[in-house]
């Protein structure tokens, strides 16, 4: 075999060796960082809360965010989550039900709102209320709105809609996106004159802008759950659900534009 | 096939729908492309080459949003299209055709100009000596001689369109009947708890309209083929 | 008026072409071991290829005049030219490969026709046939036949013999001699070969090395 050939096939045979080490080798002597999945809408304030409590002397943590239903998933499937930062109820049951997530482990952390917006150099008003013309606000545009099938924004945004009684006039009329920050790109671009997200995504974008919350009692509450990952062992894991409920976390989710929970150790 | 309702019938024909157009309307833009980079040396070509490369190496979502930008309701171009010649691409299937037809392009462009780069320019050179004009000579010498590789590249092109996702997601959103396809139905579906079953017999379905594709450009290879056994 | 005259010069590489160059033989053959130039100096006579400096006349119209910038292309120059490696279009009919050229001139009676070109050639047997399945002499005889029908001024035949193993050469000889006693065109047979030569060539021109050394009637050739 000429000369060059078998030096690249040796080392081929030698980087596939060493993945296949490092894949293998158990845990190295360093602690493991904290593993915790979140949904997608906690990113910035739960960012905050985590420097602050490795700059208080923990360890490092390290944040997977993604669609709640997706990290769910990925939990049922053995993935190594320490904890679960839900931004929906209903997963975190399904997790529950799956032997993932135990009882005495789990608490509600968050609640948020749901609002409708729009383009921020739009002059529209509206409130929200039965019997308001939504369709004429669209106006022929459509409504963005996180695909009410799959992701929890949607589920509320659609039940407020019932609610009020407004879902016929734009049901035929939506913009179903992947996820709730999708929406903000078509409001702040002018694709779609209206859009429904949570308050807390506001301050993402400054082309969009608040039109009308949605009133109270519309939805079902908006929860935030979090729980330790039945498997892990991390020894810090409890702790840092603990911390996530004190004073100093709450603070920093505040001021995203979450709600605040009253200390609950049981879902409601 | 009794997990599928008829939203997803809807889809599954929107698929192919936006997939032909898409790979089609492509074709002639992919084969001028790779005319282009295969036989002729200028400067820019790396340049070009890198920019017909971006749908493939950016993210998809990365792809969608420029779409958003540009072809939206409110977008330059989007409005000089609706202002010239009707055509809306703000969620429309025609927006998720053009987000298709964007990331096909690449690997079209890439196909082709294998078959483009086969020809080393000879029997052109004859084509010329023959008295034909330079036209004439891409269109009855080059074009025939690379049909195989333009066939492989709409083949292509159809297969990546018709899996496409993230682009259209971010441009056009997930309509039914405008923009709801195999593709986004299926990550919808593995997005609620039990979804599996319909999830897999879309994917089969998928996969059954690719080897059906792939059965047709085979048969259309063979016969332009037929009467090619070696280079004289 | 000279039928042929070249003053070129053409640089590629190492190479170096430079050639003068004036003739009225209707049947001429440019000599010359190989890598002298003369492919070379059939593709700047076919606008194939351009020289830097020079100028190119046949029958007195300026085919390329560097000073005057005239730069006429290869489609208008109306030159026959025959591959060494026949160049058939292998995804046409034989027929279709020899009306290729008669496609792109003006409509009208050609001063030669099909029949005769397909007599002269026998190509009647082959012409449903595709160029793969054709052998080599048989492709040689299509590409003369092809150059024909394109109705040029001058037939430019490249080394017609060399592509052919020793049985098929007898067979395209006795073309060749017929292609010769049709006159239909001037010819311009380039080759290293004396036999060629003297087959097709009532005068010779000697290429080496890129420069014309001279030139002979075949008659002196052939005794010398």
């Amino acid at each position: 075999m000429p000369a060059r050939i078998s030096a690249l096939l040796r080392l081929f045979i030698l980087t596939l060796g060493l993945s296949l080490a490092g894949l293998l080798a158990p845990a190295c002597a360093q602690p493991q960082p904290l593993m915790v999945y979140a949904a997608a809408s906690l990113k910035n304030a739960l960012d905050d809360v985590a420097k602050d409590w490795t700059a208080s002397g923990h360890g490092a943590v390290v944040i997977n965010y993604a669609a709640s239903s997706t990290l769910a998933q990925q939990i049922a499937a053995d993935a190594p989550a320490d904890l679960f930062f839900s931004a929906d109820l209903d997963w975190m049951d399904w997790l529950q039900a799956r032997g993932k997530v135990r009882e005495g482990q789990r608490r509600v952390l968050l609640g948020n709102e749901l609002v409708l917006i729009t383009t921020a150099s739009s002059p529209l008003t509206l409130r929200l209320e039965k019997g308001v013309r939504l369709s004429e606000a669209l106006a022929g545009g459509r409504l963005a709105i996180a695909d009410p099938r799959l992701v929890p924004a949607g589920k509320y945004g659609k039940a407020a809609l019932e609610h009020l009684g407004l879902w016929d006039q734009v049901s035929s009329a939506l913009a179903p996106t992947e996820h709730v920050r999708a929406v903000l790109n078509f409001v702040a671009w002018g694709e779609t004159p209206l859009g429904i997200v949570y308050r807390t995504d506001l301050r993402a974008e400054p082309k969009v802008r608040l039109l009308a919350p949605f009133p109270k009692g519309s939805h079902p509450p908006i929860l935030y759950p979090a729980a330790v990952v039945t498997p892990s062992r991390h020894p810090e894991a409890v702790a840092f659900l603990t911390y996530l409920a004190s004073t100093q976390a709450q603070i920093r989710f505040e001021q995203e534009g979450f709600i605040r929970m009253p200390d609950q150790d049981q879902k409601p | 096939m009794t997990s599928l309702g008829p939203e997803d019938y809807q889809a599954i024909w929107l698929s192919v729908k936006i997939a032909s157009v898409a790979s089609l309307a492509s074709l002639p833009f992919a084969i001028a492309m790779a005319f282009c980079l295969a036989r002729f040396r200028f400067r820019g070509h790396m340049l070009l080459n890198v920019l017909v490369h971006l749908p493939l190496v950016l993210p998809p979502v990365v792809t969608g949003y420029v779409l958003l930008l540009l072809f939206g309701r409110q977008g330059p171009l989007g409005q000089m299209l609706e202002a010239c010649c009707g055509i809306v691409l703000s969620f429309r299937w025609t927006g998720a055709a053009l987000a298709a037809a964007i990331m096909a392009f690449p690997l079209m462009v890439r196909t082709i100009r294998v078959s483009f780069e086969q020809g080393d320019g000879r029997l052109e050179q004859a084509a010329a000596s023959l008295g034909a004009p330079p036209w004439a000579i891409f269109f009855t010498i080059t074009l025939p001689l690379a049909m195989s590789g333009i066939v492989s590249g709409l083949l292509i092109g159809f297969a990546k369109a018709l899996g496409e996702f993230g682009a259209t997601m971010t441009f056009v959103s997930n309509i039914p009947g405008q923009s709801r396809t195999i593709a986004t139905s299926i990550y919808g579906y593995t997005q609620i708890p039990d979804g599996e079953a319909p999830a897999l017999a879309l994917a089969g379905i998928s996969i059954a309209i690719s080897v059906v594709a792939l059965a047709l450009s085979e048969m259309l290879m063979r016969r332009t083929q037929r009467h090619r056994k070696a280079t004289p | 008026m000279t039928f042929l005259a070249l003053d070129v010069s053409y640089q590629r590489g190492d190479f170096h072409l430079e050639f003068l160059m004036q003739t009225d033989a209707t049947a001429l053959a440019l000599f010359g071991p190989s890598g002298a130039g003369k492919t070379t100096l059939a593709h700047v006579l076919a606008g194939l290829l351009t020289p830097q400096r020079g100028s190119v006349m046949l029958n007195g119209i300026p085919l390329f005049d560097h000073q005057a910038r005239i730069n006429v292309p290869p489609q208008r120059r109306r030159i026959g030219y025959v591959f060494q490696d026949a160049r058939l279009f292998p995804h046409l009919t034989i027929k279709n490969n020899l009306l290729y050229g008669r496609m792109w001139q003006p409509k009208g009676p050609s001063p030669i026709a099909f029949e005769d070109v397909v007599s002269l050639l026998d190509l009647a047997p082959l012409l449903d046939r595709y160029p793969p399945s054709l052998s080599g002499g048989e492709r040689q005889r299509v590409a003369i036949g092809r150059a024909l029908m394109s109705e040029p001024r001058l037939l430019l035949l490249d080394e017609p013999l060399s592509a052919l193993d020793e049985a098929r050469k007898d067979e395209i000889i006795a073309y060749l001699k017929r292609l010769r006693l049709a006159a239909l065109v001037p010819m311009i047979t380039i080759t290293h070969r004396r036999e060629e030569v003297l087959l097709l060539a009532d005068e010779v021109v000697f290429v080496d090395r890129g420069r014309c050394t001279g030139a002979q009637s075949t008659a002196s050739f052939a005794a010398g």
